[in-house]
């Protein structure tokens, strides 16, 4: 067991790895990074005893009170910093269960940060504005997620103004760090029983009884002198699938500014010329947690003065591109088996590999008509029209359209349906035409400009929204295939071995006998598909290819799809028969 | 045109191809009632109907825009309702980014499709639609105090949550089933029309 500071406290010390079940998700993964000998910022862990014995008597058991006393003083000793003193310790503070599970608390940073800490962090720092703004992201994080309260937009930035304010609205920021730990310990077990958690349980089958374990760990800061910064690493490039770790570094920076994009980040070379160790020791950490995890990691770390700390450490996300490069590399490597590999390439991944895109060179010569942002990437060509109802009787008339609107609306939807392809004149990332083709999967770009569209109205377009480009007329697009790359071409063949139905290819042997749902009314839609398919074994067209038109296949007990590409469909069978 | 009829339309509107019964859902009217007036107005010309689904014609589009100032003249003088709308406008801006984040993904610096794949990031992204519908609930319920039919949508959107929680993906963003993302826009297009303000992109 790790190191019991207590019956219900147990300090993160690397010495043993205790149960997910004891102290919950988060600290487990922290001390399984501390149980690699990684370097991780000083944590303890209330564990999910405590909150049970919380959910039985409705308060927090009087020996915690105590046990918490001996669990900052150990943080102190091994930070060598003092919770409200000269040379301040903050805390984070996290809810864990063995599950993760919607409804529960949020973490709070920086706890520990009153008057008198700000300005020995100032001092300590050299920055005032760092330590104030510190100081208020504290304020701001704990009024909404200890006290509930909601902060308007125009709330006061100075710490001492914005208490008031929050106090104004009920319940006061406490100013002794040690009573603000004590009551975010509380909302952590609260929220145990939030509407969201107590649902998600009861849908999940998850018993009530598991209980939360609450993290406590020091923060450490990446901008507290020239030998301090902040970055993220991915152990493999998550964009290209490429071998080499890929990373962003900021100098002299919080983790906040990575993530707020306010600062401009440099490529981890630049820690490499500044603190090659430290740049060394991130490199075999991310070996290290790679080759344990046996998956590419996404890893946030924190250099404070000189010394490199590990904060965070899970599974990458990964472009469609790159997660078939991993998969297919890391059997290769022998580090996964061809099942695991699999497992981790969805089909939505190969069906936005194989969308069709301009063919090579396509582009030389082609008049630039608009350009603007790109929404949902993929390309589309037809006619343009400038109206909703037009644009569907046109498609449904069989003609290829692509609607252009100064910006769509509810009322645009059947329209955006019907298109080939969707620009607009205003909006952004966030606009309605931008979030529903994104919902549709249907190519839009949006923002080209006001007047920029109208004039096409009628004209023969192509819309590259892979580059936000328009083009006059329609240009040759190409339909990528499995067969085209190699590493598409292995997954295919062992998807081929380990699906439980055989998909064929338009034109290859058996292919003739299947029925085509599109001859069936609702054959389109994945809902009626189950009455649909009843008694059939070879099946093509309508809804057949998507996720759950082959769930509804494997259910029905059809032994054959016929599908335009058939690695999506044999990854959504894979997936689908899995237990 | 009367209060039933100018309200039929409206739904209209508002759920553009929607069947009677679709419409009277939205509206929590009658479905008889708004089946009626939608006949009444398609032989009127005000509306046009297509296998069971009806579009406001030009002129019916006229004629419904035109008389909003009359039928909602209370709700846009009540203080309470234009604060209301004010709240909703600034957690409106909240969802869109909030949908953004769901259909999107940042990777290593690039924003890229969504693909759903990652468990724990989907998790948290309900996780804030939740936290969001929390806050949206009490400007919902101040919208509903001043027109009654407004409890509507604060149904549907938690009905469309309940699913997202539940597992069901297509409820928070699919733009051709009731998700949460068409039930808040339609509630958005409809206090638009009442209050006859125009959108902001």
């Amino acid at each position: 067991m790790a190191n019991p500071l207590g019956r219900y406290l147990l300090a993160l010390d690397g010495s043993a790895l205790p149960s997910r079940e004891l102290i919950g998700g988060k600290a487990w993964s922290v001390a399984r990074m501390l149980s690699l000998k990684l370097r991780v910022p000083p944590a303890v862990v209330i564990t999910t005893d405590a909150c049970r014995a919380y959910l039985e008597t409705g308060s927090v058991p009087a020996e915690l009170a105590t046990e918490l006393d001996a669990a900052i003083a150990w943080l102190e000793a091994a930070t060598g910093r003092q919770f409200g003193g000269d040379k301040p310790l903050l805390v984070s503070v996290r809810s864990g269960a063995a599950i993760s599970m919607p409804g529960m608390m949020d973490t709070v940073l920086n706890l520990g940060i009153n008057d008198h800490t700000e300005a020995a962090l100032a001092a300590e720092a050299g920055d005032d504005t760092f330590a104030r703004d510190t100081h208020r992201r504290f304020l701001e994080l704990y009024a909404s997620i200890v006290l509930k309260a909601t902060l308007g937009e125009n709330t006061p930035h100075d710490p001492r103004s914005l208490r008031e304010e929050i106090a104004a609205q009920g319940d006061a920021v406490p100013e002794a760090p040690r009573a603000q730990l004590l009551a975010a310990v509380n909302a952590v077990f609260d929220s145990w029983n939030s509407r969201r958690a107590r649902r998600y349980r009861q849908h999940h089958g998850i018993a009530d009884s598991l209980g939360t374990a609450v993290t406590v760990q020091a923060m450490v800061f990446g901008n507290l002198d020239e030998r301090s910064g902040t970055g993220v690493l991915f152990s493999r490039n998550p964009l290209t699938g490429d071998l080499a770790p890929y990373g962003e570094y900021l100098h002299r920076a919080q983790g906040e500014d990575v993530v707020s994009g306010r600062f401009t980040p440099e490529p981890l070379s630049a820690l490499q010329a500044s603190a090659p160790a430290v740049h060394a020791q991130l490199m075999q950490a991310a070996a290290t947690l790679e080759s344990e995890n046996a998956d590419v990691q996404d890893i946030e770390f924190t250099v404070q003065h000189g010394e490199l700390f590990l904060l965070q450490t899970r599974s990458a996300k990964r472009a469609p591109q790159a997660a078939v490069r991993f998969a297919v590399d890391m059997v290769e490597e022998g580090r996964i088996d061809t099942r695991t590999a699999l497992a981790r390439v969805q089909a939505e991944q190969i069906r936005t590999l194989l969308k069709p895109r301009l063919a090579d060179g396509a582009t030389h010569g082609a008049t630039l008509l608009a350009e603007g942002e790109p929404a949902c990437q993929g390309v589309g060509a037809g006619v343009v029209v400038t109206d909703s109802d037009s644009a569907e009787q046109r498609a449904e008339a069989g003609e290829a359209v692509v609607l252009a609107r100064g910006t769509t609306s509810p009322e645009d939807v059947h329209g955006m349906i019907a298109a080939h392809a969707v620009i607009t004149e205003q909006g952004g990332a966030t606009s309605h035409a931008a979030v529903v083709s994104r919902a549709l999967g249907v190519p839009c770009i949006v923002g080209c400009g006001t007047g920029a569209l109208a004039a096409l109205n009628g004209q023969a377009v192509t819309v590259d929204a892979n580059t936000g480009h328009i083009y006059a007329g329609l240009l040759p697009v190409v339909t990528p295939d499995e067969s085209d790359d190699p590493r598409l071409a292995k997954l295919h063949a062992w998807a081929v071995a380990a699906s439980p139905i055989t998909v064929l290819r338009d034109g290859e042997p058996g292919a003739d006998a299947a029925f085509d749902l599109a001859e069936l009314e609702g054959g389109e839609d994945p809902e009626q598909l189950p009455a649909l398919l009843a008694g059939k074994t070879c099946v093509r067209g309508g809804a057949i290819e998507s996720d759950a038109g082959v769930a509804a296949a494997l259910a029905a007990g059809v032994k054959t799809i016929v599908a335009r590409h058939p690695l999506p469909v044999l990854l959504a069978a894979i997936h689908g028969a899995a237990p | 045109m009367n209060v039933h009829t100018h309200l039929a339309l409206h739904g209209v509107a508002v759920k553009k191809h929607g069947s009677a019964a679709a419409i009277a859902d939205l509206l929590g009217a009658d479905e008889a009632v708004i089946a009626a007036c939608l006949a009444d107005a398609t032989a009127r010309g005000r509306a046009a109907e297509v296998g069971g689904r009806y579009l406001l014609t030009p002129a019916g589009r006229m004629i419904v825009e035109a008389e909003y100032s009359r039928h909602y003249a209370a709700a846009r003088a009540d203080q309470g309702f234009l604060a209301a709308h004010t709240r909703f406008e600034s957690v409106n801006h909240e969802l869109k980014q909030l949908i953004t984040d769901w259909q999107t993904i940042n990777i290593g610096g690039r924003q890229l499709a969504n693909d759903h794949s990652d468990a724990a990031y989907d998790g948290k992204i309900i996780h804030r639609l939740g936290t969001l519908h929390d806050k949206a609930v009490p400007v919902l319920k101040a919208l509903a105090t001043s027109l009654p039919r407004f409890a509507r949508y604060l149904d549907k959107l938690e009905a469309a949550l309940g699913r997202v929680e539940d597992g069901e993906r297509a409820w928070f963003s699919d733009a051709t089933i009731a998700s949460y993302h068409t039930v808040w826009f339609e509630l958005h297009e409809d206090i638009l029309r009442v209050l006859g303000r125009a959108r902001e992109e």
